[in-house]
């Protein structure tokens, strides 16, 4: 066979792919070392690592951040294999799927915004208790929010990302066909969480692993849902940087640069102690695993941990909730459970701003999802029909030029922290003068919605039988419409799932927006973060609805349109025509 | 009239079909017999142009005095016919068919032969109904039809019957025998059932 080599327009959707990532990160690398031209600074230096690492407060709000992020991530691991273990087999296990959807979709500072209504010391939660059980007749001075060890952004975070590893674990515990472990392991006399914790864990953690680490960093570098409900003094990292990033005294953004690129090496160095401390962990539950305890007290943790996790979507459940209750009280003094009185005033008071805001929001997450659809479809096709030259290069060049680096740059803009790389790419469009554009924000948002729109539409699309649209073009000569009507009508089940994803990723973003819209082009996320910290309670929960009502639409639409397209189709076509039967 | 010269098929090292040569006429069926895996249906493939990218393929083929190997697929003329009935599960059993009718005709006349063929079916009353209703035998009736209805100039089966129970095996045999008298043109039927071989009546190639 001869040595094959890719098509040109494989190394184009590389050189695409790659491109903002080397300009992202040359984009904080060089700034960090004082070199910046579009500011006039040439001079390369260490000052401003100096300067960094001078900076009161770093230590604190480094710890602050290594403390959220790898608390979130040990929970929401925690609880959400707990609750696949405990559920796993029952009627529990059908209806937390269901539950999964719209948490999924509802973007992370809806959540917090919702977190903070709930948990604030004037919040729903001490209003229901009061003053029967508490006996406050106005809210307490108590730091319950935003505390200063950041308990409740952890808090936040665990609620939104446990759902997120539930998706994941049972995506991949479908693979590990644990039935049939299950009935093997009690047959020998093992309890069902013991099987779990002995054999069936261990064999998914390679599955979950890339999942596991981009929630380790995300929840490191988040930077909505830390303004919202975060500590102020010291804030996280994440947060200490954007504000120098945008600080009116231009030269913090050197400062901001290097910090940025510690904060990745950050990750870098906590990703690798945390796979060495599993390593370990895993060596020594190497001799408990075949101890032959058919059942033990670890089981007791993924009781507990199911618990944890029902009590965390319990939480979201009721942060959700509470959202369209505060957008439609009118009066709500504070030991009254509900609002005394309720009207659309803080609607209609909000339109202006609403309308043009949602009209915005919605071009920018339609637009970037579309795209993103169809270059996934592309990028999809491209694998296929090149399939034999893949083989053929993986047997004499190894991986390399294999479809893995396409995979590695589509899912890397996830795993880096937005903070830095983000403000890298900036460099780029203010040299261009290209901020403030649609086109840089849906190109900013592309970054991000790729990727879970290639990841939800890759699985089914590559598992679609292409014979049938092979025996279309047989039937009838039109290969670009059999396509469409044949190959894409059958799949638009997930066609419209991986949309939904895409569009509710879009309508979350909020750094892309913000760094690439310059104030001229905000969405519903940014708004409502920015209205979140100003106190407004009423004005904030609409926004934070109408933000949460978009996404829960299309998740459903999504599920429900594809399931009756074909018959509704029909009955459209059989009142239009009149039947088929008829002419007969 | 299909013309098959030197045909050969390789996978990865193995040589599986060694220089294969034949000829079918108009209305003439070929049977071609073999154990599975020998690679009976990737010689259909072959002719189709729709070949597995991991199997290499050497040989001509003319069809009515035409070279098919440098013709793409859909533009073969070939119909093709395999042991999945493959109808789109998203249209009706009517709009299967009127998938394959060729558009040069007019609108009625395309209409007027699905209702022909729908007769010819016994699906009358069944055709706007969605093709996973029908039997077994009845999607691979429809399939055949549907092939046919596009009007190929040669007709490839690959084991058409191989998912069917014995007696709706012999129906659906015959009502494919009688349609490619009809259709009158080349016809190889691929199989590794005797029976099903010596029930077609053509010539037989043994692999």
């Amino acid at each position: 066979m001869t040595k094959t080599l890719l098509s040109p327009a494989y190394i184009m959707i590389i050189g695409l792919l790659g491109a903002p990532i080397i300009i992202g990160l040359f984009g904080i690398l060089f700034p960090a070392f004082g070199y910046f031209p579009a500011l006039g600074a040439q001079n390369w230096t260490l000052h401003y690592w100096q300067q960094l690492f001078s900076a009161p407060g770093l230590l604190s709000s480094v710890l602050l951040s290594v403390f959220t992020g790898v608390m979130v991530t040990i929970m929401s691991v925690w609880l959400s294999i707990s609750l696949v273990a405990i559920t796993y087999q029952t009627q529990w296990y059908k209806r937390l799927q269901s539950l999964l959807s719209p948490i999924l979709s509802v973007p992370h500072a809806s959540i917090a915004i919702g977190l903070l209504f709930l948990l604030s010391p004037s919040g729903w939660l001490l209003r229901i208790i009061s003053p029967e059980l508490t006996g406050f007749l106005r809210p307490p001075n108590w730091i319950t929010v935003q505390d200063p060890f950041g308990l409740t952004l952890t808090l936040a975070l665990i609620i939104k990302e446990t759902p997120y590893l539930l998706f994941v674990v049972a995506a991949a515990i479908y693979q590990l066909k644990p039935s049939q472990t299950l009935e093997t392991c009690q047959s020998l006399g093992y309890s069902r969480l013991t099987t779990w914790r002995k054999i069936l864990l261990p064999q998914l953690y390679p599955l979950i692993r890339l999942p596991i680490l981009i929630v380790l960093s995300f929840s490191l570098t988040v930077v909505d849902m830390a303004l919202i409900i975060g500590p102020n003094t010291p804030t996280t990292f994440a947060v200490l940087l954007l504000s120098w990033f945008n600080d009116s005294d231009l030269s913090y953004r050197y400062v901001a640069s290097a910090g940025a690129i510690m904060l990745v090496l950050l990750i870098a160095g906590i990703i690798f102690v945390w796979e060495l401390t599993r390593f370990l962990l895993q060596k020594m539950a190497r001799r408990e695993r075949i101890n032959g305890k058919r059942s033990g007290i670890g089981d007791l943790l993924l009781l507990i941990g199911a618990l944890g996790g029902a009590a965390s979507f319990v939480i979201s459940f009721l942060s959700l909730v509470i959202l369209p209750i505060w957008a439609i009280a009118k009066r709500w003094r504070f030991p009254d459970a509900l609002p005394s009185q309720v009207s659309f005033s803080n609607i209609a008071q909000a339109w202006p701003v609403l309308s043009s805001t949602t009209i915005q929001t919605l071009i920018i997450a339609i637009t970037s999802t579309l795209i993103a659809l169809v270059v996934s479809i592309f990028i999809l096709e491209l694998l296929r029909s090149n399939a034999k030259t893949f083989a053929a290069n993986k047997r004499f060049f190894g991986n390399f030029y294999s479809q893995k680096p396409l995979l590695f740059l589509m899912y890397l803009p996830i795993l880096l922290p937005q903070i830095g790389f983000l403000f890298g790419i900036q460099v780029l469009l203010i040299s261009f003068d290209a901020n403030g554009r649609y086109s840089s924000v849906i190109a900013m948002h592309l970054l991000y919605v790729l990727p879970y729109v290639y990841l939800t539409l890759s699985a089914p699309y590559q598992s679609y039988n292409q014979a049938y649209l092979l025996e279309a073009n047989r039937l009838n000569h039109k290969p670009a419409i059999n396509f469409i009507t044949i190959k894409l009508a059958m799949l638009k089940a997930s066609l419209c799932t991986a949309f939904a994803i895409g569009f509710s990723v879009s309508m979350a973003q909020y750094l892309p927006t913000l760094i690439a819209g310059e104030g001229r082009i905000t969405t519903l996320t940014t708004e409502a973060v920015t209205l979140a910290t100003s106190g407004d309670r009423k004005k904030v929960g609409v926004f934070a609805l109408v933000q949460i009502i978009f996404p829960i639409l299309v998740f459903f639409a999504a599920h429900t349109i594809p399931i009756h397209w074909t018959s509704w189709r029909l009955k459209l076509k059989s009142i239009l025509r009149g039947q088929f039967a008829n002419r007969t | 009239m299909l013309i098959v010269r030197n045909f050969s098929l390789h996978s990865q090292s193995k040589c599986l079909i060694d220089s294969l040569s034949f000829e079918v006429d108009k209305g003439e069926i070929l049977t071609i017999m073999g154990p599975s895996g020998i690679g009976k249906s990737s010689l259909l493939a072959y002719i189709s142009g729709t070949i597995a990218s991991d199997l290499s393929a050497v040989g001509d083929i003319l069809l009515n005095d035409t070279t098919l190997t440098s013709v793409v697929p859909h533009r073969r003329g070939i119909g093709l016919m395999q042991q999945t009935p493959l109808l789109f599960p998203h249209m009706t059993i009517a709009e299967n068919l009127l998938f394959a009718v060729p558009n040069l005709y007019e609108n009625k006349t395309r209409h007027q032969k699905v209702i022909n063929a729908i007769r010819d079916l016994e699906l009358q009353g069944q055709e706007n109904k969605l093709p996973d209703t029908l039997s077994g035998g009845q999607q691979a009736r429809v399939a055949l039809l549907r092939t046919l209805l596009a009007e190929p100039k040669c007709l490839l089966i690959d084991e058409p019957f191989s998912k069917l129970d014995a007696t709706l095996r012999t129906t659906t045999r015959e009502f494919v025998k009688e349609k490619i008298k009809q259709a009158n043109i080349p016809t190889i039927v691929v199989t590794h059932d005797p029976d099903d071989a010596s029930a077609m009546g053509g010539s037989i190639v043994h692999l």
